[in-house]
């Protein structure tokens, strides 16, 4: 079966007055109809880039090219600009860090969600209406009915959040990209938020494409895994073979920093990467991640290797165990 | 044993309006907080964004007043304490070490500040003290005429905390002084952070939403809801066994990276506290799956049950603890 999102071989590069910043280099993956895609990398490794680049929002200073960018059949790489907006919002949806940026201030929730819908599927305003209340009510938000008239500001971060939600489910999109979508709120809320999406998610059979730094996020709702570092994917792999077996260097470090109860003992030292990560400004010769790594050897300098097992891949000299 | 530092009853007013033409209304940020912090301890304090948390600290550090009660330093009433006395002995490592560093200042010049504020040694004894203290929280000498803006976010956080130590203060207050980092960041600064303690016999506040990092490093650990302290208990028995609501609920929303475990249930109903129209009773009885009756009307009052202290009604023994 041909998977609902194909890409591969995805760069992007910014002009800043530096020169050229490779933000993506080389980025592949796949998501297939249903599933739950998680992209987690620290900050700046081009992980908010990625998600731009699918859905054709890059900022002005920005080039993508890809040797494969084909969502649901459509060749996104060569689609024109009236094809992408088509899209967008349609059967490819987005929900950002910061809803303000996404929600306009100056109107209702209530006409924001129901200008998407009427954009894309045209019908009466009271179609449109109806839908909204009732993806509100889906998302928790009660007396949906009065929300609709009320201004983004006039909300909680938390209901916010969930409003974006709603808004990008307003059209029954097959994918949803989720940009670090509960990284702002609090823990308890967090953990409220994902469980809906996840629900939803099974409800309306989407695919999900989460961005997050947070390992837990991922380890508690990924299906599959994309470890990013400085602009590559160096790791993927089901949830349980990334989290059970990383294969990366990085990724085990990375575990390896986060104290985690029951298995780190509260006041022992916690493991570290020394060092930061390189700019990405200019060319980046072999692996990335070499002046930081344990494991660094000469062979590094040049592009590490992909190795692959039972569909867990990572790009290393070292092989399987 | 007296405590190093002595909460009793304190509150934080502030007036604010909701709107251009809204009539300003009294939100109250910290609402009768008692603490004991002991020395040699690390008090983890958490809690939902906006419950008081930053207030507090800002409080403890001399920052703002108290609206009311009490606060004392080995015994001292703070209010009768020379500000300068008291940054000798209690300082801050805040949580954007951007926002904390003078831009246009070297580095050795911010982490010697506070012993040229004090008039302690000559310039080139303030700079040796300086660049001794750069290096022990890991910064290159080297680095040390360079600006922050020249800096890493970790490296700054590690001058925010070479300033904060400079004056061999009693006590350091961390209000979330990792949350802006990455995780490898993070736990070189906890590992750091933990290494100064013994070192220095430092004691800790430290303020975080990160409940695995309080875990780590908390040795007694505060829940704060709306204001207030619901429960106050050493650190491992609190997550062993979280007595109120609330803290089952937060503990129970920690996502761990176990895979396969799935996304937990909290229980907790949609209503998000609002500190300008808190609810009667118990702040947290709008969420709170036990709540009946008394809940609504009275705020409950500490009970203690083993090493651990709640407030809330169900473990009251007045009222029976039928449905804890
Ligand atoms: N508009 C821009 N112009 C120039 N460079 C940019 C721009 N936006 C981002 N960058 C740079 O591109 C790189 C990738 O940024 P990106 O936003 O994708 O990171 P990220 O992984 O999403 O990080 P975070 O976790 O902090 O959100 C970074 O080095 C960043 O500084
Ligand atoms: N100077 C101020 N004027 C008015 N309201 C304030 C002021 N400082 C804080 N508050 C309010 O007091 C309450 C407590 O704020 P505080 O910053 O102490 O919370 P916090 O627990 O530190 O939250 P966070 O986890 O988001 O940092 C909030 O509702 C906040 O909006
Ligand atoms: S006092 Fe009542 S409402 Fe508050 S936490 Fe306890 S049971 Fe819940
Ligand atoms: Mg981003
Ligand atoms: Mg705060």
């Amino acid at each position: 079966m041909s998977a609902l999102l194909s890409v591969e071989g995805l760069t992007v590069d910014l002009a800043v007055p530096a020169g050229t910043l490779h933000a993506v280099r080389d980025v592949s993956f796949e998501v297939a109809r249903g599933e739950t895609l998680c992209v987690v990398g620290e900050s700046g490794c081009g992980k908010s880039m990625t998600a731009l680049a699918l859905m054709g929002l890059l900022p002005r200073n920005a080039r993508r090219r890809a040797r494969r960018l084909v969502f649901d059949g459509v060749d996104l790489a060569a689609a024109s600009p009236a094809r992408t907006n088509a899209l967008r919002g349609a059967k490819l949806s987005m929900i950002f860090q910061e809803p303000m940026t996404a929600l306009n201030p100056a109107y209702t929730i209530g006409n924001q969600l129901c200008e998407v819908y009427r954009r894309h599927k045209g019908g009466s305003r009271a179609a449109a209406r109806e839908r909204a209340a009732f993806l509100l009510g889906k998302v928790g938000i009660a007396a949906a009915g009065e929300r609709l008239g009320q201004y983004p500001h006039q909300l909680s971060g938390g209901l916010r959040q969930r409003v974006m939600i709603a808004m990008a489910l307003m059209c029954g999109p097959s994918l949803i990209v989720a940009d670090e979508p509960t990284t702002a709120l609090d823990v308890t809320i967090q953990a409220q938020i994902l469980k809906l999406l996840k629900d939803l998610q099974a409800e309306f059979g989407m695919a999900l494409v989460l961005i997050t730094h947070d390992l837990g996020v991922v380890a508690r709702i990924a299906d599959r895994v994309a470890v990013m570092y400085a602009g590559e994917v160096v790791e993927r792999g089901t949830a349980a073979q990334v989290f059970a077996a990383p294969r990366h260097p990085y990724t085990a470090g990375l575990i390896d920093c986060i104290p985690v109860p029951g298995r780190t003992k509260p006041g022992e030292r916690l493991g570290a990467i020394p060092g930061t990560v390189p700019a990405l400004v200019g060319t980046i010769e072999g692996c990335a991640f070499r002046q930081r790594c344990a494991f660094a050897q000469p062979a590094c300098a040049s592009a590490p290797p992909v190795h692959a097992d039972a569909g867990h891949e990572w790009a290393c000299v070292r092989g399987a165990a | 044993m007296s405590a190093l530092m002595q909460v009793e009853g304190v509150h934080r007013a502030f007036s604010v309006s909701r709107g251009l033409f809204a009539r300003k209304r009294t939100l109250h940020a910290v609402n009768g907080i008692d603490l004991e912090i002991e020395k040699g301890e690390v008090l983890g304090i958490v809690g939902e964004s906006g419950c008081g948390k930053s207030t507090l600290a800002r409080i403890l550090l001399g920052l703002i007043p108290a609206s009311a009660g009490r606060i004392a330093l080995s015994g001292t009433d703070l209010r009768g304490l020379d500000r300068r006395v008291l940054a000798a002995r209690v300082q801050p490592v805040f949580q954007d070490p951007y926002g904390s560093l003078n831009p246009r200042k070297r580095i050795a010049s911010i982490v010697a500040l506070p012993l040229a504020v004090h008039g302690m040694g000559d310039r080139t004894e303030q700079r040796r003290r300086a660049i001794e203290m750069l290096e022990r929280v890991g910064l290159p000498a080297r680095l040390a005429d360079n600006y922050p803006g020249q800096l890493s976010g970790g490296q700054r956080q590690r001058v925010a905390i070479a300033r904060a130590l400079v004056m061999r203060p009693e006590i350091v207050i961390c209000d979330e002084p990792t949350s802006a980092l990455d995780v490898s960041v993070q736990s070189q600064i906890l590992n750091l952070l933990m290494d100064l303690r013994q070192e220095f016999g430092l004691t800790y506040v430290f303020i975080s939403h990160n409940l695995a990092v309080v875990e780590h490093i908390a040795t007694r650990v505060a829940v704060m809801y709306l204001g207030r302290v619901v429960e106050l208990a050493p650190a491992a028995e609190i997550f062993a066994r979280p007595r109120h609501p609330y803290t089952q609920a937060l503990l129970a929303s920690v996502l761990t990276p176990e895979p396969g475990k799935g996304l937990p249930d909290t229980h907790l109903g949609l209503a998000f506290p609002d500190p300008l129209d808190p609810p009667p009773g118990c702040g947290f009885n709008p969420r709170c799956a036990y709540a009946r009756a008394v809940c609504r009307e009275r705020v409950p009052a500490f009970s203690e049950d083993g090493p651990a202290k709640a407030a809330c009604h169900a473990y009251d023994p007045t009222f029976g603890k039928e449905f804890a």
